[in-house]
């Protein structure tokens, strides 16, 4: 939800590094951002909107220190304000903190600290850790001490950093939400990177000094360093001119690996098209062809998932969110198929009344690997004792960690909010992992149709009609989807992107579902997408539920391999190549991806940062 | 003055090639397996040149997504021409990203970095205008040049003699004054030629134009491809691992034991090759090919995707991207006489074109000089010969 920034070690460019670092921390919110820096009293700036008006009100200020942290904003607690954005204040203006995640004993904190006569002036939960840590500096413990008790005083999930004034250090903690600490040397060393610090010529400051950066994902320091240490929770960080020391919840000194992170900094970058959005839904063919590389032999009909061991499972649980959930429903289907009982859960609702489990394997599909609902779930099911995999794409992840094994989809970095890339390439991962675990006849033609879906996606790509029937139903008054079997999630996701990013009304449902209830909705004034693709019985049923709508005089776009009759009842048709059933569900959502691109642009909607929403959501 | 920018023009269709340009842009077609454009930024890459503009325009998603935001460190930005109207007018496109010296390079010919450092050399010691200039025979293709003391007297744009030697290399390095001197050149039928602007230039001013010689080769024809792919293969510009002789695979490559590989030749990334194949001399297969059991494709491109099935024998063919050609389809090879339109080419050696998403059901044969348009489907047992139009429908 929230995204934090901090830095030590670069002199007179901290300014520039956290600013630079939230700008990269926009897609997980973006409503409110603000910076702290250190020095004898803390210089800090914050302002509702996006970073681009921090930006502006920065211009007014001359703020400058040897450490800082940012924070930009999706808010839990209060609307997005100057006053509620972070970082947060004490009474006495000595201490800054900013926080993601959900202090849940915030009110009986917030009451206590105000009956001893501290003054609040945020809605905000964030606000009790700067009165905690101003009391305890106040009562004579020095500055991590004083940090480190008021941290011990809060419940729920947090990645929290603070500075205090008269200290060249920032103090972090992590709990349940996401933190990494990057190392660099004090030049901001990144060699090809374009971003403040290797520029011309300012390669003075700190020089020979190493630098430390902590964030809530890598991407935010990417640019000056690739070295990263990922914080466990619990865990408490200094970072300062002199070092970085990690302890535990004790206060012992750990000793952590520091890991290199391989992609590119640049290929956040939005190389020529208008939005990242589209320029992900483009990058498909190469994310299947990344998830798919040197796990598939067709020769011999074999797949290689590396080292998930022989999971054999006799049950398999999926607990999911949102687009991951649809991918979740998909994989379900793919083992079950395959003679394995398997269901999918809503993670949210798994983590707080979970199924029992027996000896099944729980799989967390999550992109980000740090949904707080996902992750939930997936610790209630360890709890449990189950075995757990995490289907993700993010490496160092905390479902990636904290799960018995993980499966990277590979799909490479996602900057839009609206999940495009990644729904492919969850499919494609979980093809593998079905394909891995379990015994069918066909499982040379399903590698054979996997080996061919980059090119199937291109071939959509190029010849696509989206754009055209994006123009005829812009106006809509809402849209419907439906599909059966591997389509079925394909019509839920179809629907929620085009809720996501056009802000309009949408479903999606099980084709035979319509009559049942939702047929209601339909007019003329309500387009229904309708995913046929094969010629098996499924399909000819799905027809049969076109037959209804097309009766009721709504429009019908059917997304189709044009090898049933559905062409016959629909007003328009986009095409997908003949493929195996399984890759169908692939291609058929690319054209919905389309779609709904196309619908949100000519509606001028802001794509890539959808109102309302963040896009690894870390709170519950 | 040192150059570390430079702007690669490859907005162009290249009308010549079709109909392997039905889905991609010139600079997309394959040079043995890598995209011509690559062999471009390669040679800039080694020549220390740290940002890259892009102009693209037709098909334009097919280079950004391809290469994306950068290749190999170097910065790659995208500017869009939205009409093709002449190379200087494609290089204005490029004003907004570039106030430095820069390099300018054709995104369509395969090009060798001697002839990029060549230019940024007498451009650092001058301080004039350069171009890259060759002794080529072709000059009527190019475009001559007439040199004076290392000083660029004369362009010839289409000449009619055999007299001229040297060729312009499409190589040159510029102050970013250039963009107010395109603007400042009148448009013919339309269009603004870069090569117009410098001709102005020489009235002026001077261009200087540096005789440099390396790898450059160009594709007018489809057919080109295959020589294209021999010369760079013969030089080894291509990825992978090299096996001795020759033989390049990519580690992400799935070749049988019992395949036999000879050399020059090169396997792409996640390409299978099914036993008792035969690969080479001078195949190229791109990323994710399928060749299976025993299988011949010799002096052939194949490009991304394509599945050659078992028993299938290609000589001479170029093949693109997602075409299929079922069990026992046959190209037999050149020599032949080909015919564009109402041009006739003769006794080129070419087997076939087959452009993307040909769909070959099974034991089909294909004249000499055949050309396939996309996603044309050809029926089993069919003989396929001359033309065949893009989405056509053969049968038997």
């Amino acid at each position: 939800m929230c995204g934090i920034i901090g830095c030590v070690g670069r002199e007179d460019e901290t300014l520039d590094v956290l600013v630079h670092g939230l700008s990269k921390l926009e897609y997980r919110g973006y409503d409110s951002a603000g910076v702290a820096l250190t020095g004898d009293r803390l210089g800090i700036c914050k302002q509702a909107g996006e970073i681009e008006a921090l930006r502006e009100a920065l211009e007014a200020r001359t703020l400058s220190g040897s450490a800082g942290i940012g924070h930009t904003r999706w808010s839990t607690h209060g609307p997005p304000t100057d006053e509620n954005a972070h970082p947060h204040q004490d009474c006495s203006g000595d201490v800054a903190v900013v926080h993601n995640g959900i202090i849940e004993n915030y009110q009986q904190l917030r009451d206590g600290l105000v009956s001893a006569g501290h003054h609040f002036g945020s809605d905000t939960d964030t606000e009790v850790v700067p009165h905690l840590v101003e009391d305890e500096l106040a009562a004579g413990a020095d500055p991590e001490t004083a940090v480190r008790r008021a941290v011990a005083r809060l419940e729920g999930s947090y990645a929290i950093a603070v500075v205090v004034a008269g200290s060249d250090a920032v103090y972090a903690a992590r709990n349940d939400s996401p933190l990494v600490l990057g190392v660099g040397d004090g030049t901001g060393a990144a060699e090809d990177a374009d971003a403040p610090g290797t520029g011309e010529g300012d390669g003075d400051a700190a020089a020979d000094g190493q630098a430390y950066y902590l964030a809530s994902d890598v991407p935010a320091f990417r640019d000056f360093t690739d070295r990263v240490v990922y914080l466990d929770d619990g865990e408490f960080a200094v970072l300062s001119a002199e070092g970085c020391r990690v302890t535990d919840v004790d206060g012992n000194t750990v000793d952590k690996p520091v890991d290199t992170v391989d992609w590119d900094p640049e290929e956040t970058g939005k190389s020529g098209y208008d939005h990242f959005m589209l320029k992900e839904i483009h990058e498909q063919p190469r994310a299947i062809r990344q998830c798919l590389r040197g796990r598939v032999d067709e020769m011999t009909a074999s797949v290689d998932i590396g080292d998930l061991g022989d999971l054999s499972p006799t049950g398999v649980q999926f607990v999911a969110c949102g687009t991951s959930y649809h991918a979740a429903l998909y994989g379900a289907q793919l083992l079950r198929e395959a003679g394995i009982p398997a269901q999918t859960f809503l993670a949210s609702e798994y983590a707080t009344s979970p199924p029992p489990i027996g000896d099944a394997l729980v799989v967390g599909v999550t992109q980000s690997g740090e949904t707080a609902d996902t992750l939930s779930a997936l610790r209630e099911a360890a709890k449990r004792g189950a075995r757990t995999l995490a289907v993700t794409n993010t490496v160092g992840s905390t479902a990636a960690r904290e799960c018995d094994h993980a499966l990277y989809i590979r799909a490479g970095p996602e900057i839009g909010v609206a999940a495009s890339k990644t729904f492919a390439s969850q499919l494609t991962a979980l093809n593998l992992f079905a394909l891995g675990t379990t015994r069918t006849g066909d499982t040379r033609d399903v590698i054979a149709a996997l080996r061919e879906l980059p090119s199937d996606v291109q071939q959509i790509l190029d010849d696509s009609a989206a754009e055209a029937i994006a123009e005829t139903y812009v106006d809509a008054d809402g849209y419907f989807f439906i599909g059966r079997g591997l389509q079925f999630p394909v019509a839920l996701e179809g629907a929620l992107k085009m809720k996501e990013i056009t802000y309009k009304h949408a479903e999606g449902f099980a084709a035979g579902e319509l009559k049942h209830g939702p047929l209601a909705l339909v007019t003329s004034e309500t387009p229904v997408f309708a995913v046929v693709t094969g010629d098996d019985e499924m399909a000819t049923k799905t027809v049969g539920n076109v037959k209804e709508v097309e009766a009721r005089d709504a429009p019908v776009v059917a997304v189709t391999d044009g090898q049933s009759t559905v062409e016959r009842y629909a007003d328009h048709v986009l095409d997908v190549p003949e493929t195996h059933p399984r890759a169908a569900a692939v291609l058929a959502n690319v054209q919905l991806q389309l779609v709904s691109y196309h619908v949100a642009d000519k509606l001028g909607r802001s794509i890539d940062k959808p109102r309302n929403l963040a896009k690894s959501v870390t709170v519950e | 003055m040192s150059i570390d920018t430079a702007v690669v023009l490859a907005a162009g269709e290249g009308t010549r090639l079709r109909p392997l340009t039905r889905n991609r842009p010139k600079p997309m077609l394959p040079a043995a397996n890598r995209p011509i454009i690559e062999y471009v930024f390669d040679a800039l890459v080694a020549a220390d040149v740290t940002r890259i503009v892009v102009v693209v325009g037709y098909k334009r998603d097919r280079v950004q997504n391809y290469f994306g935001p950068t290749y190999r460190g170097a910065d790659l930005e995208y500017v869009h021409q939205h009409k093709q109207l002449g190379s200087g007018h494609a290089l204005l496109q490029a004003r907004a990203a570039v106030n430095e010296p820069t390099l300018v390079l054709n995104g369509d010919r395969v090009i060798d970095t001697n002839i990029v450092c060549d230019v940024v050399e007498e451009f650092e010691a001058t301080g004039d205008p350069t171009m890259a200039v060759l002794e080529r025979p072709e000059t009527s293709q190019y475009g001559a040049v007439v040199l004076h003391g290392g000083d660029v007297a004369e362009l010839v744009e289409k000449p009619d003699s055999d007299d001229y030697r040297l060729i312009n290399a499409g190589v040159y390095a510029f102050e970013p004054d250039i963009f107010a001197e395109i603007e400042a050149t009148d448009r013919q039928e339309g269009e603004l030629a870069l090569t117009e602007t410098i001709s102005e230039k020489l009235t002026d001013g001077r261009v200087r134009g540096v005789r440099t010689e390396g790898m450059w080769v160009d594709a007018t024809y489809p057919w080109d491809l295959l020589a294209v792919a021999e010369e760079v293969l013969a030089r080894g510009h291509v990825g992978g691992t090299d096996r001795g002789d020759g033989v390049r695979v990519d580690p992400d490559a799935t070749v049988h034991g019992s395949a036999t590989l000879q050399g020059p030749t090169v396997v792409g990334p996640d390409c299978e090759v099914g036993p008792g194949t035969v690969v080479g001399p001078d195949a190229a297969l791109g990323q994710n090919v399928t060749v299976a059991a025993n299988a011949t494709v010799r002096r052939t491109v194949l490009d991304s995707d394509t599945r050659v099935e078992a028993g299938s024998t290609l000589i001479d063919a170029v093949v693109g991207q997602d075409v299929h050609l079922g069990a026992g389809s046959v190209v037999p090879g050149g020599p032949a006489d080909v015919r564009v339109g109402r041009q006739v080419f003769p006794d080129q050696r070419l087997g076939a074109v087959i452009a993307d998403r040909v769909l070959a059901a099974g034991d089909v044969s294909f004249s000499p000089g055949t050309l396939v348009g996309p996603r044309a489907y050809i029926g089993t047992s069919v003989r396929a010969s001359g033309t065949v139009a893009e989405g056509a429908e053969v049968v038997r």
